[in-house]
């Protein structure tokens, strides 16, 4: 998946940025500003960023490690913990700005608004978010496909499916296919029986790739009962998309969607 | 009419589990005539059901094996190392690749690890003289904790994706059975449930005690041997397919002993019955009171088989007769 860039030259009003918000990183990367992040969390994995340092332990944001980095800026949102440790970096006098979280299409330009107004970016943000609204203006399915996103781990012995607000969702909807979770069920996921399952009989099962290979790949994920009851399993209709990009809804989804799309023609039975 | 009632009471469980489930079966007779007719009723439903009656006998009569070999009435597969055994050996085999779960290769490497498992505890209970029941007891639950916690390790640890979790292989779920997972536990439940059969009779005399079977002409350690691998091969056979469900091997004995007395024909038939009857009233409440979610095999069991365990104790606390 390529991202989108801008070729306008840069110039920001922090000079030292840690960045501890998930996709904030992608994010600066597409506003040409990755030369001023100097420290990351574990969640921004993209290859480009393995020179920068690391400052979370797990999940948890080690004050200390902030600190020593001297940055003028904190990128934290609503999942950035613990507190103590914000409060601490925070009263060392650093400026912490909270970005809002992304969980669907419509939140990517009010979060790179948000990333660009820290960073003083205000100008190309308005030409990024241009750029994925028009990339974002897919072109509509030849079908409508009725799809069950399905969160894998292992097997377990039921299935958890992304319902109404699992991201995934919003993803579908925007593609014109018609996600059979988010249409019955009211959780973000829920657990799933394999009957269950194969009454809904989606035509086209998407998961995650990690998720997938953990349950032993297409041929894994057909053996299970339920999943060969359905459209989706006779037709052998599974897409897989990359972990990190599927629920990330940054400056990468637009090029997701459209390869999202392409996946659906081709499985179309 | 006593004697056919376990028999009445399983057919309508089986035919009512195989009704009920998160889909609604449009014509069920119809459909259960037809075989194939039904996706859902056939490939999903059938396999589960007949696979809780499968397993749930295998229990009941590897519970019975236990308690007639070591003449002791807490005696049972979870108690004696063979569960915790037979999920090492099926967790060790599937994740060094050598067979798949629900295989007859995997029911092999768990009836091996079952039979290791319990002769070990024999051993071990052993080594300091003759063999007292509460020795044996302790050193069982400690060779059980130890298999347990190498179960959880080698889960934790192996990529393969079949080798399932500890979730799994503690409290057992029927959830992923497929048609073709029946094969292996079949065989290995009517070899077992044959050897003790077979053996039925010297088991009697055995629970009089050692010397007055010795001296009523059986030959202890032979019987012994064939209820140890009679025991391996039943309990193997089911955790290694669907995990370690708890209490069947306790409850159903217990539960024919107190119906039906102490002669072991007798028990190895109803230890049977009853054990897939707990199973399958447990495996529809597991699967039906959380729709569209399921609950764990192993807490449906407990919930069902405890309190009549209990009720058997309390109403008439000589179930086990020989004691």
């Amino acid at each position: 998946m390529r991202s989108i860039s801008l070729s306008t030259p840069a110039s920001f009003t922090a000079s030292r940025v840690v960045v501890l918000a998930n996709g904030v990183a992608e994010i600066m990367q597409s506003l040409n500003a990755q030369s001023i992040i100097v420290g990351r969390d574990i969640s921004s994995s993209e290859d480009s960023l393995s020179q920068i340092p690391i400052v979370t332990s797990g999940h948890q944001v080690l004050a200390e490690k902030v600190i020593a980095l001297k940055p003028d800026l904190v990128i934290i949102d609503a999942s950035t913990g613990p507190q103590s440790a914000i409060d601490l970096i925070r009263s060392s006098g650093v400026r912490v700005v909270k970005t809002p979280e992304s969980w669907r299409l419509g939140d990517i330009s009010v979060k790179v608004r948000a990333v660009a107004a820290a960073i003083g970016a205000q100008l190309q943000a308005e030409q990024l978010v241009q750029q994925i609204d028009q990339s974002l203006a897919t072109s509509q399915l030849s079908w409508t496909p009725r799809v069950a996103f399905l969160y894998l781990r292992g097997t377990s012995s039921v299935y958890l499916i992304g319902g109404s607000g699992s991201g995934a969702d919003s993803l579908l909807e925007a593609l014109g296919a018609i996600d059979v979770g988010a249409k019955e069920l009211d959780r973000p996921f829920n657990t799933l029986t394999a009957e269950s399952l194969a009454q809904l009989n989606p035509d086209v099962i998407m998961v995650m790739s990690k998720g997938l290979e953990s349950v032993g790949g297409v041929k894994g994920l057909l053996k299970l009962p339920g999943v060969a009851q359905t459209k989706a399993g006779k037709n052998s209709a599974i897409i897989d998309v990359d972990d990190s990009l599927l629920l990330s809804f940054g400056t990468r989804t637009s090029s997701l969607l459209q390869a999202l799309a392409k996946a659906l023609e081709q499985v179309r039975g | 009419m006593k004697k056919s009632l376990p028999f009445i009471l399983l057919s309508c469980a089986f035919f009512i589990s195989l009704s009920i489930g998160a889909t609604q079966i449009a014509d069920f007779w119809t459909a259960l005539i037809n075989p194939g007719s039904n996706e859902i009723l056939w490939q999903i439903r059938v396999p589960r059901v007949t696979a809780a009656v499968i397993v749930g006998a295998a229990l009941g009569v590897a519970g019975l094996l236990a308690q007639g070999a070591c003449n002791n009435a807490v005696a049972e597969p979870a108690i004696l190392g063979t569960s915790a055994g037979a999920a090492l050996g099926a967790v060790l085999g599937i994740s060094v690749g050598l067979v798949e779960v629900g295989t007859v290769g995997a029911i092999f490497c768990g009836t091996l690890g079952a039979l290791l498992a319990t002769s070990l505890t024999f051993k071990l209970a052993a080594l300091r003289g003759a063999l007292s029941s509460f020795t044996l007891i302790i050193v069982g639950v400690a060779v059980s904790a130890i298999f347990t916690s190498f179960v959880g390790i080698a889960s934790a640890m192996a990529s393969r994706a079949d080798v399932r979790s500890i979730s799994f292989w503690s409290f057992g779920s029927l959830a992923l059975i497929t048609s073709e997972n029946l094969i292996g536990v079949s065989i290995t439940t009517i070899i077992g449930v044959a050897i003790a059969w077979r053996i039925a009779p010297f088991l009697d005399r055995l629970s009089l005690g050692d010397a007055t079977a010795f001296h009523l002409g059986t030959d202890v350690s032979r019987i012994r041997l064939l209820a140890l691998i009679g025991l391996s091969m039943v309990a193997g056979g089911a955790v290694s397919t669907v995990g370690s469900i708890a209490f069947i091997g306790l409850a159903a004995p217990h539960i024919a002993r107190f119906i039906y007395g102490p002669s072991h024909r007798q028990l190895v038939v109803h230890s049977a019955v009853i054990g897939a009857l707990i199973v399958v009233v447990a495996d529809t409440v597991s699967r039906t009171i959380a729709q569209p979610n399921e609950l764990p095999l192993g807490l449906a069991t407990a919930l069902l088989g405890a309190p009549v365990l209990i009720a058997l104790v309390a109403v008439k606390n000589n179930v086990w007769r020989t004691q």
